[in-house]
């Protein structure tokens, strides 16, 4: 396709069947794929390696088949802290997904996204989701964000935000731009614009630009 | 004993005889021997023990020390009753199930009271009591028998060694003998040869005399060292299904990988491949064929399909074993308030991690009671608590709802099953006005 630029792009998935199919996804948009293995110490030789614009990492991998992948996401933005990573499973495993979020890259985070293995099929919704983290934003799976906010996000500063506000907010983690968050409550985006001025002001997020605030807003929610 | 019906004599090897005159010579009489002489100086400290112990006990139970004492003596009888089960099971290969541990009740009053009143140390102690004339009496029938024996058949060795006794007799004659009864004297070689029957007898007597004298240890060791018949049997009872919970559970986490690895990654390869067909026929369908939008709309429909299958499969799978529980039941009861419609405040306070069998036992009936408070209490607000009690795990579901809750209703009484499969119970309290406390107590350890 042509608007997205074409991304080198490191794939980690121990299942064959999707990792060829994510590899013949990406081949069809154009993108590169200088590795794609199946396991989380290949993947961290691969990143070493091809230093790919973008990681893709599966979360149950061998040996133990419960977050290798996560796992390895931190070792390698421990080493890399712009390096955009997305991963994504079976079921939303947010144990170590808070501690992900929660590191910042230099220029105060690097993409990070969590997609649930239905989401993938949808090959439009995750090819977006991929383009969006490769350049440095938040895509995260409505699934995953409903149960990052139970596990601690009630208590923070967040309890001033009101209910619209949060839905907003939570709208901004998946990643949707303020038309699309417009379109998607049925308002203007002038209204979409005061409900987000709003949110920084509550999240107490000094005015700088506007892309960064938004992802610290998110992290802030996410955290 | 075997015979050969084809020569129709009597093998050698086999006769009565022959084992007969084998037996001192057997392993099992070696070690029967070896028994012997080890239990005699067990048995004779084990009575002094016992025997010191329940003096000093009863002469001081007016005060506090003395039964302190006797409790204290508690634990060295059993000790000393292992002791003598671990050696007859050794030797004897007699293998007697222990009686169920020591289990005191909590405090110093408490440790005291079961330390006193505790069966399986009072059945010890009698056990030492009576062990000991039989102790004495096996170490006498070895001593005598083997070694008496022994000298009997060396004694015309000492005969011709002229190492007997000399001694000069009313006829003035002089005896050169071995032993004496009374005025018979075994001074002749013939005589001696005697001596030597004598000895042989005694020697293969030996073993089924100390065999009798151990054939009522080994029934004292098993009715009084050994646990009571009904609770062993339940104990065994209770291992088995420990087991077959534990086998129950980790076959269905193999279950639920199988799924994960192979049905439902299938599924996301489907969906991923029908995906891009999608796009293909939406770049197509620019080009305007008409069977183009058919297409599309067929790969649509199969696209729908196949996700849903993958959600349905994934339920399935979340149903086999919740993935939650991976990491414990702390960030798997976390997760499942955070997913709930009605606030919920979740607790977890273990000392450790329960059993897997355990963890998914308690993560369902969780699941189940807050489903249940959330769609019939009609409260605003839920609380989720686990705490451990040492081996009791304690899991409350409270509501501020209308209360009613009954076992009978609600898939209240799927639970209580499922909760008597490893001894837990249920327990509800929902006067009618509400609120609804919920309490399910398991073990840590099926």
């Amino acid at each position: 396709m042509s608007a997205a630029p074409a991304l080198r792009v490191v794939v980690a998935e121990d299942s064959a069947v999707i990792r060829a199919g994510i590899v013949e996804i990406l081949a069809d948009r154009g993108h590169d794929v200088p590795a794609a293995v199946g396991d989380a110490a290949s993947l961290i030789e691969a990143v070493v390696e091809h230093r790919p614009d973008l990681a893709l990492i599966d979360v149950r991998m061998p040996p133990t088949y419960t977050d290798e992948g996560l796992r390895a996401a931190l070792t390698l933005r421990d080493g890399q802290p712009d390096l955009p990573v997305l991963v994504f499973s079976q079921y939303v495993e947010t144990r170590l997904l808070a501690e992900l979020l929660g590191r910042r890259g230099s220029q105060g985070a690097a993409g990070i996204g969590y997609l649930l293995k239905d989401r993938v099929g949808n090959v439009a919704e995750f090819m977006d989701a991929l383009t969006r983290v490769a350049a440095g934003g938040t895509a995260l799976d409505p699934e995953v964000i409903a149960e990052l906010i139970g596990a601690g996000g009630q208590t923070r500063a967040l309890s001033n935000l009101t209910a619209r506000e949060r839905e907003v907010l939570s709208l901004m983690a998946e990643g949707r731009s303020n038309v699309a968050i417009a379109r998607r409550l049925v308002v203007s985006e002038r209204a979409i614009e005061k409900h987000i001025s709003n949110i920084f002001l509550k999240l107490d997020l000094p005015p700088s630009d506007i892309d960064h605030r938004r992802v610290l807003a998110v992290l802030e929610y996410l955290r | 004993m075997t015979r050969s019906p084809a020569s129709g004599g009597v093998s050698l090897g086999s006769s009565p005889w022959v084992m007969v005159a084998k037996e001192p010579f057997t392993r099992r009489s070696w070690r029967e021997l070896l028994y012997a002489l080890v239990s005699f100086p067990l048995g004779v400290f084990g009575f002094a023990f016992v025997i010191a112990t329940l003096f000093f006990g009863a002469l001081y139970s007016v005060f506090a020390v003395g039964l302190v004492v006797l409790a204290a003596s508690t634990l060295a009888v059993r000790g000393l009753g292992a002791l003598n089960r671990d050696i007859v099971r050794r030797l004897l290969h007699e293998d007697v199930s222990p009686p169920l541990p020591f289990r005191p009740r909590p405090g110093v009053v408490g440790w005291v009271r079961s330390g006193v009143t505790d069966r399986p140390g009072w059945r010890a102690r009698g056990y030492l009591v009576v062990k000991f004339p039989l102790a004495l009496a096996s170490f006498i029938a070895v001593i005598a028998l083997r070694i008496g024996s022994l000298w009997f058949i060396l004694s015309p060795v000492q005969w011709a060694a002229n190492v007997g006794t000399e001694k000069l007799q009313s006829d003035g004659a002089a005896h050169h003998y071995v032993i004496d009864f009374g005025s018979f004297y075994f001074d002749t070689w013939q005589r001696t040869l005697l001596l030597v029957g004598i000895g042989a007898v005694g020697w293969w007597l030996a073993p089924w005399v100390l065999r009798a004298i151990l054939y009522l240890d080994r029934h004292l060791v098993a009715d009084l060292l050994g646990s009571t018949s009904l609770p062993s049997r339940v104990h065994q009872l209770e291992r088995a299904r420990a087991g077959a919970v534990d086998d129950a559970s980790a076959r269905l986490r193999r279950l639920e990988r199988d799924l994960h690895d192979g049905a439902q990654a299938e599924l996301v390869g489907l969906a991923m491949k029908l995906g891009l067909a999608q796009e293909k026929l939406t770049q197509a369908q620019r080009h305007g064929f008409p069977e183009v939008a058919q297409a599309r709309r067929l790969v649509d429909d199969a696209h729908d399909r196949a996700n849903a299958a993958l959600r349905q499969l994934r339920d399935l799978a979340r149903g086999i074993h919740p993935p939650e529980l991976e990491h414990g039941l702390q960030s798997a009861l976390g997760t499942l308030a955070a997913r709930s419609p009605l606030p919920i405040r979740a607790t977890v306070t273990l000392t450790e991690r329960p059993s897997p069998a355990i963890e998914e036992i308690v993560y369902f009936c969780a699941a189940e009671l807050v489903t249940n408070a959330v769609k019939h209490s009609g409260g605003s607000a839920v609380s989720l608590q686990l705490a451990q009690d040492g081996d009791l795990l304690r899991l409350t579901v409270a509501d501020d709802g209308v209360g009613g809750a009954q076992i009978a209703g609600n898939g209240l009484s799927g639970l209580a099953e499922r909760l008597s499969t490893v001894d837990g119970q249920l327990k509800v309290a929902s006067p009618i006005g509400g609120p609804t406390v919920l309490t399910a107590e398991l073990p840590a350890r099926p």
